[in-house]
């Protein structure tokens, strides 16, 4: 099967569309703002008490709406990492959470392979969130800094 | 089990490429539902729905494309929807025309898919787009991207049933390899796995070679009513569909190495079709990673030891349930709203033994899985055809 193109037909044309979004964060507003300023805000489940960060707005436990926010430490322990060309990743376990997260890292060394085992020795390093610099609501974590 | 007969009676796709000669999706979709609908031996205004799955607008900058499609196909006047599940939209759209067909309200159903995955925008805005795939305000803003969020998930799946990258390559080679004797394929490769293991790192453990490519193009189906005129006695009967969700944040699935959408979709076919999964003889696996394809085989409940059947050639040509002979979305290609269909189309082809002569399967299987996921296995729909009584 073929498409049978025109002659003539190769022109493309190229159209820039350029979109500002105003994006809305609606009932988790609360995690947003707490995101924009590196705090961990997170969604505990009025009926069960289950934490979920990101905070999700049906419990997923016990299926009730309502639920308090509650300011987690923000620290981390990972679990599994990615990294590559398109960045570095990785599942972590937020303290005081009861599910895991995926998120990004900034400011580890790399690994020596790409292979889950080359990965073993970074399970359990504990990392912190940060704000992102360009005041977006990014999950970023760093690794903890000792004073 | 159903109350009438989906018959499958037109199947066909374009070639799945990075298109540079001057074509647009509009032409793709003219093309394949012309191919379909010339198989399916009817008239255009025989076609009473038309059923479209595009993955996103942000493609080809074309908002409603159910209404435009109608037009250029020359069924202006149908009742027309478009279908979207992340990159299971096409087989969604393949169920939402199987139950118009199957409820009696349509004699023949035409299904759509397409996209400009590859050419319309450049690879970096495409990465960038797929990464709102997820949770746009977790995942999306972070940069997570797709290749990562899939790394994450086999990083679990391969830990718990003891695979690694071996088993990476072998997919990947075994899915280019069937490639090159697909003419519609858009990755025909034969590399070692030397070669695989020297492609740039994406997100480990996936490598540039494990990663199916951006495509452009289209597929078709039509579905007909078993009391209609159209149906030959050797097309394909759909006989089973099955569609379920995961939780969209990985770390929040129990285990974010298990495809439970899958799993759940996979059982709801069965049921409706009546069979198990050992009755499926070949498989259309949804392989956006190489990694996928393996977690896929496992949840669709194709096999109980996944390690072992690999090993044992269960999936190859001459196993006991071939999968992906098309070269699946790692070497035919992965236009995302044609993915469904085109898998749809290449199972009720295989069925009929109207597939690509080398890799037409000799003895012809009873029946045939098509399975296809949007996000990380966060949306799944599966399909199930059946050999036609005459063959």
């Amino acid at each position: 099967m073929t498409d049978s193109p025109k002659p003539g037909s190769q022109t493309a044309s190229v159209y820039r569309l350029h979109l500002d979004y105003d994006l809305k964060a609606g009932w988790f507003a609360p995690f947003v703002d707490g995101l924009k300023q590196g705090q961990a805000v997170a969604r505990c489940c009025s009926s069960c008490g289950r934490v979920s960060f990101p905070p999700l707005r049906t419990c997923s436990r016990c299926g009730s709406l309502d639920g308090d926010w509650q300011r987690l430490s923000g620290r981390a322990v990972l679990k599994a990492r990615t990294q590559g060309m398109d960045g570095d990743f990785a599942l972590v376990s937020f303290d005081g959470a009861d599910a895991l997260a995926t998120v990004a890292l900034q400011g580890l060394e790399g690994l020596e392979g790409d292979a889950p085992e080359d990965a073993a020795p970074e399970q359990g390093r504990v990392l912190v969130l940060t704000a992102a610099p360009d005041g977006l609501p990014r999950l970023i974590l760093t690794p903890e800094t000792r004073p | 089990m159903w109350d009438s007969e989906v018959v499958v009676t037109g199947a066909a796709q374009t070639p799945f490429n990075r298109r540079k000669d001057g074509s647009g999706p509009r032409d793709w979709a003219v093309s394949a539902f012309e191919a379909a609908r010339d198989m399916a031996q009817i008239e255009a205004s025989e076609i009473d729905a038309l059923f479209i799955a595009s993955e996103s607008d942000f493609f080809s900058l074309q908002l409603n494309p159910s209404s435009v499609l109608a037009t250029d196909l020359g069924l202006s006047g149908v009742a027309a929807v478009r279908c979207e599940a992340g990159g299971a939209s096409g087989q969604a759209a393949v169920h939402q025309a199987a139950l118009a067909v199957q409820s009696g309200l349509v004699q023949h159903a035409a299904v759509i898919g397409l996209d400009a995955s590859a050419s319309g925008l450049p690879p970096d805005k495409i990465k960038t787009l797929y990464g709102f795939s997820f949770d746009a305000w977790t995942d999306g803003l972070t940069g997570l991207t797709s290749t990562a969020l899939y790394a994450l998930s086999w990083q679990a799946f391969a830990t718990q049933h003891g695979l690694g990258a071996r088993h990476l390559n072998d997919v990947t080679r075994h899915n280019r390899e069937q490639a090159c004797s697909n003419p519609d394929a858009h990755l025909p490769r034969r590399d070692s796995a030397d070669e695989i293991d020297a492609s740039p790192l994406i997100a480990s453990p996936y490598r540039r070679l494990h990663c199916s490519p951006l495509s452009d193009g289209a597929a078709a189906l039509v579905l007909s009513h078993g009391s209609s005129t159209a149906p030959r006695a050797t097309a394909p009967r759909l006989v089973g569909i099955g569609a379920a969700t995961d939780h969209l944040h990985l770390g929040a699935r129990a285990e974010p190495g298990h495809f439970a959408a899958k799993q759940a979709a996979m059982r709801r076919a069965c049921t409706v079709a009546g069979i198990t999964p050992a009755d499926i003889g070949y498989a259309e696996v949804y392989d956006a990673y190489a990694g996928a394809q393996v977690q896929a085989l496992a949840a669709l409940g194709l096999s109980e030891a996944i390690e072992a059947d690999l090993a044992a050639g269960v999936f190859t040509k001459g196993g006991r349930c071939p999968v992906n002979l098309s070269g699946g979305l790692m070497g035919q290609g992965a236009p995302a709203g044609a993915i469904g269909v085109a898998q749809t189309a290449t199972c009720a082809r295989m069925l009929e033994g109207r597939y690509h002569p080398a890799l037409q399967l000799a003895d012809l299987p009873a029946y045939a899985l098509a399975d296809t996921h949007g996000g990380v296995c966060t949306s799944a729909a599966v399909t199930l055809l059946k050999r036609g009584e005459a063959l």
